[in-house]
């Protein structure tokens, strides 16, 4: 191994700098040229892996790729990387659980790097980050170059938000060639905000597969993010000339007339994409919520309660605890009468303790939730037993769980604590914690302000005027500060910042 | 069409990270303060402390001086040129944690999401990265 140990000058500071080669790798197996393995004693159900492979990597063909995994495992039910794959793919959050497990129970009929492979994901699975992490690192070691680790691993980084890192594996991975990783690569620059080079990548998407609507539905997800609403439905319209069937862009151009604030044609376009087409249950409940978040977008809170209790209903016969406890989150967060949001979360708890057809770590995260959305309302009504019994729990499952998002509750609900005691020091170390909730960062623009930090709390400001993500705390914060933010007279000590054109263009 | 509910903002987290024979488990931020400002320089078992760092200009990195330190860019750069060689600059997570995996008595500091089994991971203050208050955490 080549050694390059150097010395210059970092612009300002001597030091030696080191660089990738300096050491050969202690112990990990050296970087390998030929394919990542797929083991199977059966040359049928290795085929049908391989073409599910091909058809959802590049063209994100979920339902077939899923239907074609699904034979794969009853050709050969010990394919141990078949039953991790769906269980990554699958639409059906039983169906998830299921093949992690029998993914899990049938490793040792795969190759190393499968195992390391199956061991990454059941680490993520029971919360176990770290070596989560160096599993993935050590399958990405291994096979930098191939196709389906880079997918496996951008994908999964980006369920972590770790898009900067997603992105430095793609960059290493030198494949230019496949349309799919350019259209998730293009989506992690646009969560990094750096639309220029989501459009950029995405042309080169488009480029790649004409006559695909994919490329097109991106397009319009990712104008959409960027607050370009209607050339967002422009391209969700040409997706659908392209392919009429192609649901995702119907429901796309529902999803952005209710951002525009057109709540009713939200709800037309729902209704027409929803008695059009057969959807599978992730999607399904998906597109409800967003459905049922319309009321809430316009304040109907009872036509909410409705459509949201029926999302909690059909998850409990089909015994979806996860989404049951999460519904009823949702409609505890907008309800203006305190005892009535307690008792929803009281039924969110009760169908948590259920816990059927979830994966653990989907328990623990919806928990930490439903402790979130009780401490705010504890807040509110100035119940502080409730406050401290719910934020200590918080706590102990932030301490065990090794999980951001659970991290992220806890922050918020301190936060939410330290603000209403007029501790805006406290406040803001941990409302900086939980920036990708709208309730934090308006509390955040608050706290800002109330500290005197103007710089900060316009620059917060700005950013939170231009979320664009269809959720409930969304529509509960951005639509009414949006309001206020481009409205002279309302909080003029934000107003000395101006919004980014094209997204001030498109604003309700 | 990507089917993934992303969030907006990207945490970071970052990992304080040895040769796998350090017994050194857990610092304490004044401890780590110490080791990165060239006041300590061996670990108990008297190896001496070798630092791999990512250029001290970027946004991780100010965060870990301002973190550990309490010290801006500016003050940084002033101790760094009086004491040159005392930071070893890498140009990628990979080449930290190679060197740091070859090298007895290093210590780096890497984004979370490069970590390898070939390291061990530091707890700062008893914490490990993910836990709850743990110091190299950022936005």
């Amino acid at each position: 191994m080549k050694k390059t140990l150097h010395q210059v000058i970092l612009g300002w500071v001597m030091a030696l700098v080191v660089s990738t080669p300096y050491f050969a790798a202690a112990a990990t197996p050296e970087p390998k040229s030929e394919s990542f393995p797929l083991t199977t004693k059966s040359t049928t159900a290795r085929q049908l892996a391989n073409q599910a492979l091909a058809i959802y990597v590049d063209h994100v063909q979920q339902p077939e790729a899923i239907a074609l995994l699904r034979k794969a495992i009853v050709a050969d039910p010990q394919f141990a990387m078949a039953h991790e794959l769906l269980a990554q793919i699958s639409l059906d959050s039983a169906e998830q659980v299921a093949e992690q497990q029998k993914a899990f129970a049938t490793r040792r009929h795969a190759s190393p790097v499968e195992r390391t492979a199956i061991e990454w994901y059941q680490n993520a699975a029971e919360h176990k980050m770290i070596p989560a992490i160096t599993s993935m690192n050590e399958v990405v070691h291994q096979y930098p170059h191939d196709k389906l680790v880079v997918w496996m691993s951008s994908w999964w980084l980006m369920t972590q938000t770790q898009y900067s890192r997603a992105l430095a594996i793609y960059e290493n991975s030198q494949i230019t060639d496949s349309p799919g990783l350019l259209n998730n690569m293009a989506y992690n620059h646009a969560y990094l905000r750096q639309y220029d080079e989501a459009i950029n990548l995405m042309a080169k998407y488009a480029a790649s597969l004409p006559g695909d609507p994919n490329p097109e539905d991106s397009y319009a997800e990712i104008l959409r993010l960027a607050g370009r609403y209607d050339q967002s439905i422009e391209h969700y319209r040409a997706a659908l000339k392209i392919d009429p069937e192609f649901y995702s862009s119907k429901f796309g151009i529902a999803d952005t007339y209710s951002l525009m604030g057109n709540q009713r044609q939200a709800r037309k376009e729902y209704d027409k994409a929803f008695s059009k087409f057969h959807l599978e249950e992730v999607q399904r409940i998906m597109w409800e919520t967003r459905e049922a978040t319309t009321y809430v977008r316009e304040g109907d809170f009872k036509g909410a309660d409705r459509a949201f209790q029926a999302i909690a209903d059909a998850a409990h016969s089909r015994h979806i605890s996860q989404v049951e406890a999460d519904s009823y989150r949702q409609m505890a967060i907008y309800q203006p009468d305190a005892r009535r949001a307690s008792q929803l979360l009281d039924k969110a708890d009760a169908a948590l303790l259920d816990g059927k057809n979830a994966m653990k770590a989907a328990i623990m995260q919806e928990s930490a939730q439903v402790l979130r959305a009780r401490v705010e309302l504890a807040v509110r009504t100035g119940d502080r037993q409730v406050v401290r019994t719910a934020l200590d729990r918080l706590d102990q499952l932030a301490q065990t769980a090794n999980d951001q998002m659970i991290d992220a509750a806890f922050h918020g609900a301190a936060a939410a604590l330290s603000f209403s005691e007029g501790n805006y020091d406290k406040a803001i170390e941990h409302l900086e914690e939980d920036q990708d909730n709208p309730i934090s960062v308006e509390l955040l623009v608050d706290a800002y302000q109330k500290n005197g930090d103007a710089a900060a709390a316009r620059r917060t400001a700005a950013s939170l005027a231009e979320r664009n993500d269809p959720t409930v705390e969304q529509a509960l914060v951005v639509p009414a500060f949006r309001k206020c933010y481009q409205d002279a007279s309302c909080n003029s000590g934000l107003k000395n910042v101006s919004l980014p054109q094209q997204a001030s263009r498109t604003f309700p | 069409m990507l089917l993934l509910t992303a969030c907006a903002i990207q945490a970071k987290q970052l990992a304080v990270v040895s040769d796998k024979e350090n017994s050194t488990g857990n610092v304490k931020t004044a401890d780590l303060a110490s080791i990165l400002s060239g006041k300590t320089k061996t670990w108990s078992d008297g190896r001496p402390v070798k630092i791999v760092l990512r250029d001290p200009n970027s946004p991780e990195m100010e965060l870990v001086f301002r973190r550990v330190l309490n010290m801006t860019a500016d003050q940084v750069r002033t101790l760094m040129q009086s004491r040159p060689g005392l930071i070893v600059v890498a140009d990628s997570d990979e080449a930290i944690l190679r060197f740091v995996s070859a090298t007895r008595g290093a210590i780096g500091i890497v984004d979370l999401y490069s970590l390898t089994k070939d390291v061990a991971v530091i707890k700062i203050d008893g914490k490990l990265p993910f836990d709850a208050g743990y110091l190299l955490k950022g936005n």
